[in-house]
């Protein structure tokens, strides 16, 4: 039945989108910060996965961690060098600043790498299990499982790491960590830099299961914050279920409304969970309604 | 020679300007008067590229001095705001391609869109605040380009070609400067008298503090959803310009994230709640992108992000609050000789 394949298709994807979504979940929550550069870190990820997969061959999954590597060692240095030196920093000047690097990074993207659409091949592609009237490609197996895989690896590190607990004491209350010895500028550049991490490897899925240039990471940041609203800022249960929320909506969409409304499904749904609840399914009321 | 802490007389604007003399206060309003008239003179003189530049700073000015309105004064940093430029534009579009409307009745077209979605939207997405107001707007943006993009009446992704102005290109070029020119001046116009209103001063509660500003007896809702209607209306007459002006209006092109946020850094760099700030930071940035879109052609963008970064670094509260700043010092420093 087409209704279980497209909700099939929602889940699977939702794997892909939570994982997106953590690294703008984390920044946003521990710092305060929307990392409007995000979509673009997520497309330097594929980038990378691309570039190593098709000049040497690997399997693209195996290049996620390269991914990752470089992302944080990106992310921290911009956090460490740029962002830090705004320290209080207004809901006006971080949105502007990282916007600016957005520009930066896809004028980068677009010189290193022309703006040709890429994408990544592996020979199993096009094969994949069929369940009843349901087919659903190995890729997509894949992905959606490494992406929860991420996910859960990034609570495990949250909750049971010395450097994990710093961050969320980092979030709860910024001087009461520091009163107990965290270095909160290290730790906001680390965060910065998991959460850039975070993105690039969702990139390396995104270069397996889409075809992108170097000016489709807006869109994807877009999906990242109507995730982390719908879910629930600073709680990453909530970026997994808001993922997976998207994933299905977007791809019922798809499916009763004219193609070009996809996107609009999103953000319809981030605008109705604003107003009627904006601290999404899994979060506490957070820093905009305090700081403001 | 009473200091900024303690003045004798009201006046408007912030605690800067009610340092400086009223000497320095003429020799201001002196250099915007022969500012102005040059300016005016200025399709005798220009040739057509810099015309439309200037014409372009202008309008890029009145969009930011729109978003000064809702942003600087009311504190709701309206990301989003131009959305109401494409509704504008799409208004007197449609008016004229559609219904074979005149060009003045197609801007009121755009008014009256543009006042009918912030009646309606403004007081829900007013609800919120900071960051999740100004993404909230941009997904406003985002959506509204989607809808107009997939309507029937509006041609969607193919857009629409307008009736072209009468006149040579010349003449036609100096009839966009001027109208951009006066809008400029009302739209200065329009947030001075803001600022010495009573609504001006409820906006300014508002930024300091709503729930102060609720309990002083403002209706909260009612003066923020003004302030986003008079933003919103001049955003839609430079919108409706705009689609006389290029005789073509499609979604991608008018309802563009990049002029959204472009227009907000304008509004940042010279400075929030100013009068002039708008239009010294659409002088800047213009020029600048002229410069780079000139020269360094493959990097054009690249290097406006690394402006923009640079901006907020370090001129985080634009340029006219700095030039205040020191030029305060300045007539302080001067003044204390003549004690009185």
């Amino acid at each position: 039945m087409l209704l279980a394949q497209v909700i099939t298709n929602g889940i699977l994807l939702g794997g892909l989108y939570a994982c997106m979504a953590i690294g703008f979940s984390v920044i946003w929550g521990v710092m305060n910060l929307i990392n409007l550069a995000h979509g673009s870190m997520i497309i330097i990820g594929a980038y990378i996965t691309w570039l190593i997969a098709t000049n040497t061959g690997i399997d693209p999954f195996l290049t996620i961690p390269a991914a990752g590597a470089c992302l944080f060692v990106i992310g921290y240095a911009v956090q460490k060098y740029m962002i830090n030196r705004l320290v209080e920093a207004s809901v006006f000047m971080t949105l502007i600043l990282t916007f600016g690097l957005d520009m930066v990074f896809i004028n980068t993207n677009i010189v290193l790498f022309t703006a040709d659409l890429r994408s990544v091949t592996v020979p199993y592609g096009g094969l994949g299990l069929q369940i009843g009237e349901v087919r659903i490609p190995y890729i997509r197996i894949l992905v959606f499982a490494i992406g929860l895989l991420l996910t859960f690896g990034l609570y495990a590190f949250m909750t049971y790491t010395r450097i994990g607990n710093a961050i969320q004491a980092t979030s709860f209350d910024k001087n009461a960590a520091a009163l107990v010895g965290v270095d909160t500028k290290k730790i906001y550049a680390i965060t910065f830099g998991i959460g850039a991490c975070m993105a690039g490897m969702a990139g390396s899925l995104v270069a397996v299961l889409f075809s992108f240039t170097p000016v489709v990471g807006d869109s994807f940041t877009m999906k990242s914050f109507v995730i982390v609203v719908l879910g629930g800022l600073g709680s990453i249960p909530g970026a997994i279920a808001g993922g997976i929320l998207l994933g299905v909506v977007e791809s019922l969409a798809v499916v009763v409304l004219p193609s070009g409304y996809k996107d609009a499904v999103g953000f319809a749904m981030l605008i109705l969970v604003l107003v009627l609840r904006p601290q999404g399914l899994f979060g506490k009321k957070f820093f905009a309604e305090i700081k403001g | 020679m009473q200091k900024a802490s303690a003045p004798t007389h009201r006046s408007p604007g912030t605690g800067a300007s009610r340092g400086i003399g009223r000497r320095a206060r003429l020799l201001g309003l002196l250099a915007i008067a022969v500012t102005a008239l040059g300016l005016l003179a200025a399709p005798e003189i220009l040739n057509l590229y810099w015309l439309r530049i200037l014409t372009n700073i202008f309008m890029f000015a009145v969009i930011a001095q729109g978003i000064n309105i809702i942003a600087g004064y009311t504190g709701y940093p309206a990301f989003g705001n131009v959305v109401f430029f494409g509704l504008g534009a799409y208004g007197t579009a449609v008016v004229m391609v559609k219904f074979g409307g005149s060009f003045p009745l197609g801007i009121l077209a755009g008014i009256g869109i543009a006042v009918l979605f912030t009646i309606i939207i403004g007081p829900p997405l007013l609800r919120l605040r900071g960051h999740y107001f100004a993404i909230a707007t941009l997904a406003l943006n985002e959506a509204t380009k989607t809808v107009v993009n997939n309507l029937e009446i509006t041609d969607g992704g193919m857009g629409l070609s307008l009736p072209l102005p009468p006149g040579s290109a010349f003449e036609s070029a100096g009839f966009f400067y001027y109208l951009y020119f006066a809008l400029l001046a009302v739209s200065i116009l329009a947030t001075y008298v803001l600022t010495v209103s009573p609504l001006g001063y409820a906006c300014r509660a508002i930024r300091s503090d709503e729930e102060a500003a609720s309990c002083s007896g403002i209706n909260t809702t009612l003066v923020k959803t003004i302030a986003w209607t008079i933003s919103a209306i001049l955003t839609s007459i430079a919108g409706g310009i705009y689609a006389y002006w290029l005789s073509y209006v499609e979604p991608s092109s008018l309802f563009d994230m990049t002029v959204a946020v472009k227009a907000f850094v304008i509004f940042l760099l010279g400075g929030a709640a100013t009068l002039f700030g708008p239009l010294v930071g659409a002088v800047f940035i213009e020029l600048i992108t002229t410069f780079t879109w000139s020269n360094l052609l493959s990097f054009h963008v690249g290097t406006l992000g690394a402006v923009i970064m640079a901006v907020v670094l370090f001129i985080p509260n634009g340029f006219i609050p700095m030039i205040k700043d020191r030029f305060t010092l300045l007539m302080e420093l001067l003044n204390t000789r003549k004690r009185r």
